[in-house]
């Protein structure tokens, strides 16, 4: 690794969660609009951040911690290959070994709640996955290759030749972000059936951690975005923050579904929408 | 000295189970497994040695014709040895399918080796070729077969006490395990298919035996099921060889395998290689194969663990990879890989509703073999490559996998994973190594999930075999973290208990966690020196090639340039990490920071474990959760037939495109 890639890692490091919290910021403030509140500022996430981390420890095992770290620090893995421009699809496996990592950490504790939520993860991972993958199968079908430098070698922008690969990408992106309908593992509300679910039982540090994972994978799947449109890449980064805004626009107009009917939904509407634009890659010689 | 390695390797493990049979003593049986143990070991260290050093890439025994006559005599002897006793079986346990399949495995056999019917028998004088992929395969069982033997030792004597045995049945059980062993050895080595297919046979026998051994009914049962399903195998073995030698002209494998560049893939050729790939599929369980393997975990656990991992379904795949090059690139090579991908994904999916953890693991091992069978089918080199890795992988952690189920199943009396909740409290050491075995087959940066990215990659242009791995893949990681989940299930304990395990028992388990973690630390240098040299000297039209550089494994095409790859050892340091914070954490928190948890009221006591909670109306009710199953979904009974049906047809459909070509 050359001084120059180390230096990109290191901002990419230092500025995703910066950015991460802002849009969480962004995306509060809006949907507060949304429902005429008006709403916490926009650095009210930063403000969060701070003071769970100056809680007090408490914990209701002593491994729920190595968990937290093992699902920060394979996100922060998946981002630095990102910006590395490395394998597209390792990075899909590194970000499952973060998914999963959380997942051990919920059902490492005895509480129904968090069981529950953490088998409900299990299942959207289930069933977003194949989807990914198909994704990244789109993408080699498209540029002859799996490294992300190949995206950005690739004069035509991806979105013209995968259009319905984008289509159900979104739609596992509400998934993968916990968003409504799809908020059934664990939500920013915590008066629902499951309280808050898969992160019932963290609280303090443990907490701030999986804050800032999770707007390290927000900026991760806003990149994830913009590879659709790699040429020039502000019209890429303009079209994940529009995107960004549909999901906050569908987290607000739509109910909770049953994890069954999300599972049916994916593997059938969105496999088949990702398998039909696939097809046709591959019958174009 | 070669011939000295050759001879122990085959001839060491049979002295082994004469001595272990003869002399009933369990001390003395200790110190000849023990010595075995270690003997093996430097065979197959002297393999290594050799083979590293030899200018060809392979060592080669080649026998003079005299001899070659007198082995062949010998074999042929003990083939009908072994016709004999399976027949006795059949008819003493009335099973007629066995000795069915038993006639119709001796006429073609004593028609074709003993009068020559078929023309003229091509023995090839080179008896042994050992090459990096057999080489491969000795390591996996010299190294692995004597470490759960070794385990063997504890676990058999705690496993005849639960059952109350007045006289000691381990000599019989440890004779086997070494007829296996060595038969095994010389499966992998030799170059002459119908001595190879002695050894398949001795295989089949013996894992009836060792299935069988308990003697209750369900065990019979369950081992004669072994045993007629591979004599399926068995039969299309014998017909292939006659396939070969009429077409070829020649016995040896290694001509098979080269013999697809000569672009005579028609005529008799290909029944051949399709009814080899059948007897591969039938001894690595594929679907609709797959129930004896099921059926075997009715057996002691070492014997699942030997089945699994390093030896028996080892061989099936071992012979589809081997032949693969002959038919990379055919539709031979695209129907073997959907079969592969299609046992792949339904093996998976049926893993996710079973709540006993050894056919969890049974499942996984079908799956896992569909891969490997996948990824010979692929035919590129690239994914022969992943699945001569996938091969070490799964050897080696499926091998650790069933020693801790077994160990768990000793220590709490049960293989259900509900029952496994808080087994991080009671076996804290079994519990650590078991989910470090269980992570390495499914996630990054371990082996396993290398060789299915490798997969994956390599597939592309194959988009049925492509959506079945994609959809394996996803299966796969359901089961794994369910399982994963419900035993790090723990509250506070201020203490960890210390569990005791027998000597033989914990090295064994010791020694191969220490294998999961070397093997994927060591994926460049292990491809590098091992798995590269045999990709390459498969003959193939493949161009593309896979090369361990630096931090990791980079794919190339023919322009050289990298179309995908993978640091895989940067991520280690997060995985080591992780590992060193787990005492860590467990030594700094301090009890006044800890609370039960939330369960639905008030908890029912003050102590940590938060069980029970005052419900409405002051009842004191219980939590139990319980993992998704979903039974009504991927349950056994609603694929299975299903499942049957399709790969049957696949079978169906390999048979008339092979014989219509």
């Amino acid at each position: 690794m050359s001084i120059n890639n180390f230096l990109i890692a290191v901002i990419a490091v230092i500025v995703s969660p910066l950015l991460g919290g802002l849009l969480t910021g962004i995306d509060r403030k809006i949907t507060a609009r949304m429902q005429n509140r008006q709403g916490p500022p926009i650095l009210q996430p930063f403000y969060d951040f701070f003071k769970l981390i100056g809680k007090q420890d408490i914990a209701v095992n002593q491994t729920q911690m190595v968990y937290v770290l093992g699902h920060l620090l394979f996100a922060i893995g998946a981002l630095v290959m990102l910006v590395l421009q490395q394998d597209l699809l390792m990075i899909m496996f590194i970000l499952a070994f973060s998914g999963i990592s959380l997942i051990m950490g919920a059902s490492s504790i005895r509480s129904p709640y968090s069981k529950i939520g953490a088998q409900r993860e299990i299942m959207s991972m289930m069933a977003y996955e194949p989807v990914l993958l198909l994704m990244v199968v789109g993408v080699y079908k498209a540029t002859g290759s799996f490294m992300i430098s190949g995206i950005f070698e690739h004069e035509k922008p991806l979105l013209y030749s995968l259009p319905l690969v984008f289509l159900s990408f979104l739609f596992i992106l509400t998934i993968k972000l916990r968003k409504s309908p799809f908020d059934f593992a664990t939500s920013h509300h915590g008066h629902q059936e499951l309280i808050k679910g898969l992160t019932i039982e963290f609280s303090g540090t443990q907490l701030a951690l999986i804050e800032l994972t999770d707007w390290i994978d927000l900026v991760l799947f806003m990149g994830l975005i913009s590879l659709f449109f790699a040429q020039p890449i502000w019209v890429g980064i303009l079209i994940a923050l529009v995107c960004y805004f549909i999901e906050i626009l569908i987290d607000n107009i739509s109910a909770r579904m049953t994890w069954q009917w999300m599972v049916k939904t994916t593997w059938v509407a969105g496999i088949g929408v990702a398998l039909v634009n696939i097809v046709w890659m591959y019958l174009i010689p | 000295m070669d011939w000295y390695l050759l001879l122990a390797a085959i001839l060491l493990p049979a002295l082994s189970a004469a001595l272990c049979f003869i002399i009933k003593n369990q001390k003395v049986r200790i110190a000849i497994v023990s010595i075995s143990t270690l003997i093996l070991f430097a065979v197959a260290y002297g393999f290594i040695v050799l083979l590293l050093r030899a200018p060809e890439g392979k060592l080669v025994y080649q026998f003079n014709e005299s001899t070659l006559e007198v082995v062949s005599w010998i074999i042929k002897g003990l083939d009908l040895v072994l016709f004999s006793y399976i027949a006795y079986v059949g008819i003493k346990h009335k099973k007629a399918i066995v000795v069915v399949l038993c006639i119709l495995q001796v006429i073609p056999w004593a028609l074709f080796e003993v009068f020559g019917v078929f023309g003229k028998v091509f023995e090839p004088e080179d008896a042994f070729v050992i090459d990096h992929l057999s080489l491969i395969m000795i390591m996996l069982v010299s190294i692995i077969g004597p470490i759960i033997t070794f385990f063997a030792l504890g676990y058999m004597k705690e496993h005849e006490h639960h059952l109350k045995l007045t006289v000691s049945r381990q000599p019989r059980f440890f004779m086997i395990l070494f007829v296996f062993l060595g038969a095994m050895n010389a499966l992998v080595m030799t170059d002459n298919l119908s001595w190879m297919y002695f050894f398949w046979e001795i295989t089949t026998l013996c894992s009836f035996l060792l299935i069988s051994h308990d003697g209750t009914e369900i065990a019979i049962k369950n081992g004669l099921r072994a045993l007629w399903i591979n004599s399926v195998g068995g039969v299309a073995f014998i017909f292939a060889i006659i396939l070969v030698n009429s077409s070829l002209g020649t016995l040896s494998i290694q001509a098979i395998s080269e013999s697809g560049m000569e672009g005579a893939f028609t005529g008799l050729l290909p029944i051949a290689l399709g009814l080899l790939c059948i007897a591969g599929f039938t001894k690595s369980a594929q679907f609709p194969f797959q129930s004896w393997l099921l059926g075997a975990m009715v057996a002691p656990t070492p014997v699942s663990a030997l089945l699994h991992s390093s030896t028996m379904v080892k061989a099936g795949v071992y012979l589809v990879v081997r032949i693969s090059p002959a038919f990379s690139g055919t539709i031979l090579g695209q129907l073997v890989a959907i079969s592969g991908g299609f046992t792949f994904a339904i093996a998976s999916a049926i893993a996710i509703s079973q709540s006993n953890g050894k056919k969890v693991l049974a499942y996984s091992t079908i799956a896992n073999l569909g891969l490997v069978i996948c990824c010979a089918g692929i035919g590129t080199r690239t994914s022969i490559a992943a699945a001569i890795l996938l091969m070490i992988f799964h050897a080696v952690s499926k091998g650790l996998l069933f020693l801790c189920v077994g160990t768990i199943e000793q220590g709490i009396g049960s293989r259900d994973i509900e029952d496994m909740q808080g087994l991080f409290k009671i076996m804290p050491f079994t519990t650590v190594i078991t989910v470090i075995g269980m992570i390495s087959m499914m996630l990054p940066p371990f082996g396993v999930l290398i060789t299915k990215w490798m997969a994956i990659e390599t597939a592309v242009d194959q988009p049925l075999v492509l959506l079945l791995i994609i959809l394996g893949s996803a299966l796969t990681v359901v089961f794994w973290g369910k399982w994963i989940g419900i035993i790090l299930t723990m509250s506070y304990k201020p203490k960890f208990h210390i569990e005791k395990l027998t000597f033989s028992m914990e090295a064994a388990l010791t020694t191969l966690i220490v294998f999961v973690m070397a093997a994927s630390i060591g994926i460049v240098p292990l491809y590098n020196t091992l798995v590269k040299p045999q990709v390459v000297s498969f003959v193939m039209q493949d161009k593309g090639s896979l090369v361990g550089e630096g931090m990791g494994i980079w794919l190339r095409n023919m322009d050289k340039t990298v179309y995908g790859g993978f640091a895989s050892i940067v991520f280690f340091i997060i995985v080591l990490l992780l590992m060193v914070a787990i005492p860590f954490f467990a030594h700094r928190l301090k009890p006044a920071r800890l609370k039960p948890p939330y369960l639905c009221g008030d908890n029912a006591s003050d102590d940590m474990r938060g069980l029970e909670f005052i419900s409405p109306g002051d009842k004191i009710e219980n939590v139990v959760v319980r993992n998704y199953y979903m039974q009504n979904v991927f349950g056994e009974d609603k694929l299975t037939t299903g499942a049957n049906i399709i790969a049957g047809a696949i079978v169906l459909i390999i048979l008339g495109v092979v014989i219509g070509l």
